[in-house]
């Protein structure tokens, strides 16, 4: 008992910072976001016996965290959040140059389709090769690699265009 | 590798590490700058993507993983207490129902006499004051009392009629001895003025706070005993 709870405890330390961000770019919605890490992890926690390896914790989490995200859609068909509201939301405590390129960005990567962005979250934030993000989605490695694609892509093309328009305004 | 897979590729994974993809990517400096480009998009892309994690999550965690834990740990333990307390109840309601059921006296005390020969055998003498004091200790007859020796008293003990504290008396006189019992009333006792079975007569009657059940073998004796008792209990 009590080494579960430990084991469980340095799960949390070391894993919810990356859970959580990833619940963010998920549902887009910040309590949504807490809400569905907290039921991941005290689902998690119930069957804690059942993971094996500990280096496959986050990989088992973020499955745990996708059935929940998935559940929540069960409960209320239309409870998706508007993400461009949420973006604004953070925009009013953004000062520096830097924060505001971060608010745009986020604004992009949010405008794209959940399946471009959902694996690029788990590579960039969750380290997933493409082998283990094809298995997390239950996709083969190809079409994860060409979302991946798409994804990039939609980015930098959507950056060089601001840069452009930036260039000729200034 | 040709252009678009060297495209496709870097877009997948800037970063990848497979030989194949590094060993093309140094092909040329257009294609080092491509994949540059690329890092420094993911850096950019990986600092919009750290959202502020809110403050304590952490530690809301595990609070709340412990309330539950805590929680189901005092389901169970309220779920062993329930069984336990069923448990209790059954066996109290099984018990009850054996001990409170109605109650034959007659029955009983024919019963009682077979069960404690050595009453019958007793001659040690029972004074008045001493045979008071055991009946002023039943429940319900603290006020009752012998006026006089109901007949020589040569054994007395207290006994259970089915849970009920009661007094058994030997008394003697000229025909032979008599077994008294002294029960304090209970709704659940049944009373029969006579009983009998092939060795035994019994008598039983009411007074205001007692049972008075007789068990002779001599109907003389069982009556002459009757009626010293009826004379002298108050």
């Amino acid at each position: 008992m009590l080494n579960k709870q430990r084991r469980y405890d340095s799960l949390v330390r070391a894993l919810h910072t990356d859970v959580f961000r990833y619940a963010y770019w998920l549902c887009g919605d910040r309590h949504v976001a807490e809400d569905i890490t907290q039921e991941a992890f005290l689902r998690a926690w119930k069957s804690l016996d059942s993971l094996k390896d500990d280096k496959a914790a986050k990989a088992w989490l973020i499955t745990i965290l996708r059935r929940e995200n998935a559940r929540r859609f069960e409960r209320k068909q239309f409870d998706y959040s508007d993400v461009e509201q949420e973006s604004l939301e953070d925009a009013q405590h953004l000062s520096s140059e830097d924060e505001t390129e971060h608010y745009w960005l986020r604004r992009q990567i949010a405008k794209l389709d959940d399946e471009y962005r959902e694996p690029l979250v788990l590579q960039v934030i969750g380290g997933f090769s493409g082998d283990e993000i094809a298995e997390l989605l239950g996709l083969n490695r190809n079409t994860v690699m060409t979302r991946l694609f798409r994804a990039r892509n939609q980015l930098k093309e959507a950056l060089e265009h601001t840069d452009l328009r930036g260039q000729s305004n200034g | 590798m040709d252009e678009l897979e060297f495209r496709r590729r870097a877009y997948g994974d800037p970063h990848s590490q497979e030989p194949e993809f590094l060993s093309a990517m140094q092909e040329s400096p257009a294609r080092e700058q491509f994949v540059a480009e690329l890092k420094s998009l993911d850096r950019r892309v990986e600092k919009a993507l750290k959202v502020d994690v809110p403050e304590g999550l952490a530690d809301k965690l595990i609070l709340r993983q412990q309330l539950t834990a805590h929680h189901s740990q005092r389901r169970r333990t309220r779920y062993l207490i329930a069984m336990a307390a069923s448990v209790a109840f059954v066996v109290g309601v099984s018990f009850g129902v054996l001990r409170f059921g109605p109650v034959d006296l007659g029955e009983h005390a024919l019963a009682h006499v077979y069960h404690e020969p050595k009453a019958l055998l007793s001659d040690s003498t029972v004074e008045l004051a001493d045979l008071n004091a055991s009946l002023a200790s039943l429940r319900g007859l603290e006020h009752a009392r012998f006026e006089g020796e109901p007949g020589q008293v040569v054994f007395k003990a207290y006994c259970d009629f089915r849970g009920v504290r009661s007094l058994h008396l030997v008394l003697e006189n000229a025909g032979g001895k008599v077994t008294l019992f002294i029960v304090p009333i209970e709704e659940r006792m049944q009373l029969e003025t006579q009983f009998a079975d092939a060795k035994y007569q019994g008598l039983g009657f009411k007074t205001k706070e007692a049972f008075m059940l007789l068990v002779g073998e001599q109907g003389s004796a069982l009556k002459e005993a009757a009626k010293e008792v009826r004379q002298r209990f108050i």
